[in-house]
């Protein structure tokens, strides 16, 4: 741990040591008009929205439960967990799911497989370590799901907001 | 950082997951071996196979766990191995204390498989403390004996190729006075297998067979000569009827001219009878019986004077106290020395029931291949679509019959006996009770009910607790029992049957009962429920507020009960299996806990109901019928709907008011009528579907903090349905303290 711990810039840092050197693959996608995007590694599979069965009681931000194939996923509302607007209503969740939106199926390796409603898939990109930013460079403080920013050279102004989803699926 | 964690959740480490499996099988022998080495010793013996038994046990695990770096465990082994190697060879001799700490060295060994999987801290302070211990029991002699062997004509050549423990039998039975044997005999190579362990079973009643060898005198090529050394207590006169056979011959090994008999110096201190001896133990030297206080006990625990409680012997029919014994009948008694060793340890499936699936594997392929060839007929247009109908019905049904028989095969094979679970809870009771210098007998009765695998795992926790309560707080000290009359050893019994598709496990004690009066008081003490609604409960009613989060009626806290997270615990865990837990409680003569589980959460026979256009199954095994709703049958008493059906009342529950759906408007709804134990609730719906068999899937750990349901279901067109907990709701309706801990639940206050 130690010689590691040399080797590291204060910039690499915040990262990871599995990010570091070689590109990595994120999986791009849209949520309320932004760009995101999380590590393919942990993406098991993207799916259409099946039909979502509402879970009453639950959690705002849980849309419901979805059948992959006989085992029972939890669809997480990206957009309610990030709070961001146009929330849609939970009561009429077929109606309002749009026919571009996809369920990622999100496994890091640890527990349970979490689907995550989103409204578009994008691209996939490989991101290098100096086309990001670690999520402190954005000032302030910063939610924990935010891991940085990805600016792909020569993309002007394509700007991802790279996600950790460790604590997303541990308290969906 | 955590030693020996490297690995941890690399997902689908197979092999690891199949370290843990083995790990726990053996841990799970280890106790029940230790229990059989307890009871023994109880009845003054040491069970020399036994002793065994824990040794290659321990010694495979610290194999197994060195192997999967899991270096606690292996360390413990180790030391363990040390020790049981001492006890094995007569070094040590099993004592009480002794077994206390191999029972905490088994209780250590599950934690730290635990903290191996990722749940909670590894024990290391702990497991320090019991290697220091341990290390303080190893070598203490127990007198040698050689001199003894040396008296008798012996090869001196025989030393040699004896292992150090067949060489510590030899001496032990030799201290014990026995005489010695050789036996020769020539067997046919071809049945030797056989020949040998037939001789060896009418060798058995006699005496111990120390060792055989090969004489090398084999006469042809086809047999073989043993020379079988044994030691016995008869004459060789006694021997020679019992092994009888053309080929034996049978000579006692004479003692060397002018050895004395043995020094009863030497006798004292060995306690090794083997278990094949029929020797009764009174007949043994007066100093095997009482077993020296504290020569292995760790500091500052007291043993000498506490009869050690009796967890094993229950099995022993005979030595149950006569206090109650129900349902002890002769068929279901269980059997002595079998109970604890002859249970399945995982799913072990007869290979004939998996014939059996696989031939009804094989029919279903037929039904397939003809609904095959009915497609092709059906695509040319000549065929009849009558007679294809007729054809598509016949294959129907069949189909359905052998998927039934399927869906039973299979339920069949997921069925284990609950005394898997039972075995563990001997172990608690030893231990708690030698904890709290009570005196207990555990009896069991039906530890062969079987019951869905996933249920027996899941049964564990609740039971423990419960068994803990019992003897922390019902059962009464000696003096306490003396001066009220009962027998000075407390009983509980622990009851499982059959009843239709349920499982009933009762736990019941003979200890000092609950007091109505004095739960309901702690229940308004801790806030759980108001003076004026404690004053409206029935007594089953008040003893139901003990299962109440945060109830306890111990002022302080014992180290294992008392901190009032048990009873909850224990419905809790129950309800998610769907069961239900009933309690009936009389003031000084004992309390029984009831529990009722379904046999199999696998496949489950639902209602589909229909609840704001939403669909949700009610497993059919809890509802009594389903009848349209009558507006005029219901009255509001206590803002709680009620509604008479046939003239007697009955509490109904609205689903959409309590999930927190959008009201139902339409004319004709209807009551499915729900019964679970005793308690009834009507549950109002919008429409019956209809009934179906489904296979019930869990909700994801990130739904388990939601209440009401027990799992979902896919419908087959991809939708999926959630199965309503209907135990679990129709407590959450018709308790009155918890439906004032529901009062946060965001759900209810949307509707």
């Amino acid at each position: 741990m130690a010689s590691l711990a040399k080797t590291r810039t204060d910039k690499r840092a915040a990262r990871r040591a599995g990010e570091m050197g070689a590109r990595t693959e994120y999986l791009a996608f849209m949520l309320a008009g932004e760009n995101y995007a999380v590590r393919i590694a942990h993406v098991a599979e993207i799916l259409k929205p099946p039909p979502i069965t509402e879970v009453p009681r639950s959690s705002p931000t849980v849309l419901g439960v979805i059948s992959v194939r006989g085992r029972l996923v939890t669809v997480v509302d990206l957009r309610r967990r990030f709070r961001l607007p146009d929330a849609p209503v939970k009561a009429n969740i077929d109606a309002k799911i749009d026919r571009k939106a996809r369920i990622l199926l999100a496994d890091v390796g640890t527990g349970e497989q979490i689907g995550l409603l989103v409204d578009e898939v994008q691209q996939v990109w490989r991101l290098a370590a100096e086309e990001i930013e670690p999520a402190n460079a954005l000032g302030g403080e910063q939610p924990a799901h935010i891991a940085g920013i990805g600016r792909p050279a020569g993309e002007d102004g394509t700007v991802l907001i790279l996600l950790d989803l460790h604590p997303i699926l541990e308290s969906p | 950082m955590a030693e020996g964690g490297g690995g941890r959740g690399d997902g689908g480490d197979k092999a690891r997951d199949e370290f843990f499996s083995e790990a726990k099988e053996l841990v799970d022998g280890l106790g029940r071996d230790l229990l059989g080495l307890d009871d023994a010793l109880k009845r003054g013996r040491t069970d020399v196979e036994l002793v065994n038994d824990v040794f290659r046990g321990v010694h495979t695990l610290k194999g197994l766990s060195a192997l999967f770096g899991v270096t606690r465990m292996a360390g413990l082994s180790h030391e363990l191995e040390d020790v049981l190697d001492d006890l094995r060879l007569g070094r040590l001799e099993v004592t009480p204390g002794l077994l206390d700490l191999l029972f905490r060295a088994v209780s250590l060994y599950s934690r730290v498989l635990t903290a191996e999987k990722g749940d909670g801290e590894a024990p290391s302070s702990e497991i320090e403390q019991l290697l220091v211990a341990l290390g303080q029991t190893s070598q203490r002699p127990t007198g040698g004996g050689g001199g003894a062997v040396a008296q008798y004509d012996l090869d001196p050549a025989l030393f040699g190729v004896l292992t150090e423990y067949e060489e510590h039998r030899l001496r032990s039975n030799i201290q014990q006075g026995l005489s010695l044997f050789r036996i020769k005999v020539r067997f046919a190579l071809a049945t030797i297998d056989s020949a040998l362990d037939e001789l060896k079973a009418s060798a058995r009643p006699h005496g111990e067979i120390i060792t055989y060898l090969p004489t090398g005198s084999g006469a042809d090529v086809d047999t073989i000569e043993l020379e079988i050394l044994m030691a016995g207590r008869g004459t060789v006169e006694v021997l020679r009827g019992a092994i009888t056979g053309p080929n034996v011959s049978i000579e006692e090994v004479r003692r060397r001219p002018g050895g004395s008999s043995v020094p009863p110096a030497l006798v004292r201190g060995v306690a090794s009878l083997p278990p094949q001896t029929s020797i009764a133990p009174s007949a043994a030297p007066p100093s095997m019986a009482p077993r020296p206080p504290g020569a292995v006990t760790p500091p500052a625990r007291e043993t000498g004077n506490v009869r050690v409680p009796d967890a094993a012997s229950s099995r022993d029919g005979s030595s149950v106290a006569p206090v109650h014994q129900p349902r002890q009948t002769g068929s279901k008694a269980v059997v002595p020395e079998m109970s604890l060793r002859s249970v399945s340890q995982t799913v072990r499936v007869d290979i004939r029931k998996l014939d059996l699936l696989m031939t009804i594997v094989g029919e279903l392929a037929i039904v397939k291949t003809a609904i095959t060839k009915l497609s092709d007929r059906a695509r040319s247009r000549a065929a009849d679509p009558r007679e294809l109908a007729t054809e598509l019905q016949r294959l129907n049904r069949t189909f359905e019959r052998h998927l039934a028989q399927m869906q039973g095969g299979i339920l069949e094979v997921r069925m284990v006996p609950l005394g898997q679970v039972f075995d563990k809870l001997a172990r608690v009771v030893r231990q708690i009770s030698r904890e709290l210098g009570k005196e207990v007998n555990l009896v069991v009765t039906g530890a062969e009910t079987e019951i869905d695998k996933l249920i027996v795992e899941e049964l564990s926790d609740p039971l423990m607790h419960m068994i803990r309560n019992a003897i922390d707080h019902a059962i009464e000290v000696r003096a306490e029992r003396l001066r009220v009359g009962k027998p000075p050893i407390g009983t509980i019994a622990l009851n499982a049957f059959q009843k239709g598709n349920h499982v009933v496990i009762e736990v019941e004690d003979d200890g000092a009962g609950m007091d109505p009066k004095n739960i309901a008081a702690v229940a308004i003490r801790r806030g759980i429920v108001t003076a004026d609604e404690a004053a409206e409960l029935s007594p089953r009613e008040v003893f139901a507020l003990a299962f109440m989060p945060g109830f306890t009626t111990r002022e302080i806290a014992t180290d294992m009960s008392g901190r009032g997270v048990g009873l909850d615990v224990v419905k809790t865990n129950i309800s998610k299996l769907g069961g239900v837990v009933d309690i009936a409680s009389e003031l000084g003569i004992g309390t029984k806990i009831t529990i009722t589980l379904p046999i199999t959460l696998a496949i489950i026979n639902v209602l589909l109901v229909e609840i704001a256009g939403r669909l949700f199954a009610m497993p059919l095994a809890s509802v009594d019928e389903a009848i349209l709703l009558d507006g005029s049958q219901i009255r509001t008493v206590d803002s709680r709907e009620v509604m008479t059906v046939r003239g007697a009342s009955l509490p109904i529950c609205r689903l959409d008011r309590l999930f927190g759906l959008p009201p139902n408007r339409r004319p004709r709804e209807y009551v499915v009528i729900a019964q679970v134990a005793t308690r009834r609730l009507g549950f109002v719906v919008d429409e019956l579907v209809g009934q179906r068999d489904i296979v019930i899937k869990a909700l994801g750990p990130s739904l388990k903090g939601v209440r009401g349901f027990a799992g979902a279901t896919e419908l087959g067109d991809q939708r999926v349905a959630l199965v309503l907990d209907v135990a679990a709701l129709i407590e959450e309706v018709l308790s009155p303290g918890e439906a004032r801990f529901l009062a946060w639940q965001p759900a209810v206050g949307r509707a």
